[in-house]
């Protein structure tokens, strides 16, 4: 974790932009989803997806990145998908719909995903901390960064559901950490 | 195996997923004490005597690293093995954990093969 007062070198905007911001997260969204959750999982068109549909139920989980890199890592599925994670997290056992587990596994993909991610990337590692995850539930929302940032996007599929990954970066001059 | 195995994470389901792979990787306990959050555990750990502590390092309030050392003033645990499971995988937090009493490290996602390569030899020394 940086500590407070040291000059931290940030992370360049043109380098998240880069190819290797998503070929990092589709190696970890892989390597995650392989190992947790025992789950393959593809990179996909928006309009190969299947039969999730927008108007469905949909949950969202926030993990924050602060440090090197200001920033958040989103994963937005339906809540059938999110329960499939749920399931998948504890073997395979059944998840009744509104169980709470539900929103605590996406919770901790998240911050799993976003984890993999920043520690997969050079000057992040340890110069980058992350929030505790948040996890937003309904229909028809959007999340949107306060701050100017920049986004990298990747859709996937895994079983019938699919699953929306971004990663936001916001647009920062050289500064010292507060 | 003989004892207590004590899980401390803010996530229920990240405690159980634990459980559950330390059962596969044949690392089986008599009795398993949750802990949410770091009090709770120095709680759990004022009352029980445990074998193993696995221990998340992010959590809200008091953070696996400070609960560690706290653990570690009041000897709660003298002897027992901890093991840090966290995404934080950097150096610096690896030689953090060690310094403040971690035996062991692991790093989220892990496999059974990890929890055996890293949890068993702990407990056989």
């Amino acid at each position: 974790m940086p500590e407070a007062n040291t000059v931290l070198k940030p992370f360049n905007v043109e380098e998240f932009l880069s190819p290797a911001t998503l070929e990092r997260a589709d190696k970890t969204v892989a390597e995650i989803f392989g190992m947790m959750l025992g789950l393959e999982i593809e990179v996909v068109e928006t309009s190969d997806l299947g039969p999730d549909t927008p108007e469905s139920d949909e949950r969202t989980a926030v993990v924050g990145f602060s440090g090197a890199m200001r920033g958040s890592c989103h994963i937005r599925m339906t809540a059938q998908g999110a329960r499939s994670v749920a399931s998948a997290m504890l073997g395979g056992a059944p998840i009744d719909e509104g169980d709470d587990s539900i929103n605590d596994a996406l919770g901790e993909l998240c911050n799993m995903l976003a984890g993999g991610w920043k520690n997969d990337t050079p000057g992040l590692s340890s110069e980058c901390a992350l929030s505790p995850p948040t996890v937003i539930s309904g229909r028809n929302y959007r999340v949107r960064m306060i701050k100017p940032s920049v986004k990298a996007s990747r859709m996937y599929r895994f079983d019938i559901h699919a699953l929306q990954l971004t990663l936001c970066c916001e647009d920062i001059e050289s500064r010292t950490d507060e | 195996m003989q004892g207590t195995v004590l899980v401390i994470d803010d996530s229920a389901m990240m405690r159980k997923v634990v459980l559950r792979v330390l059962k596969m990787a044949d690392v089986e306990f008599e009795a398993a004490l949750e802990a949410g959050d770091g009090n709770e555990a120095i709680a759990l750990l004022r009352t029980n005597k445990v074998a193993l502590i696995m221990c998340d390092i992010n959590m809200p309030g008091m953070s696996g690293l400070e609960l560690l050392k706290q653990i570690k003033e009041e000897k709660l645990a003298a002897g027992v093995p901890i093991v840090m499971v966290t995404t934080e995988s950097s150096e610096p937090q690896v030689r953090q954990a060690i310094l403040a009493g971690a035996r062991g490290y692991i790093r989220k996602p892990f496999t059974v093969d990890h929890i055996k390569n890293n949890v068993k030899p702990l407990l056989a020394a």
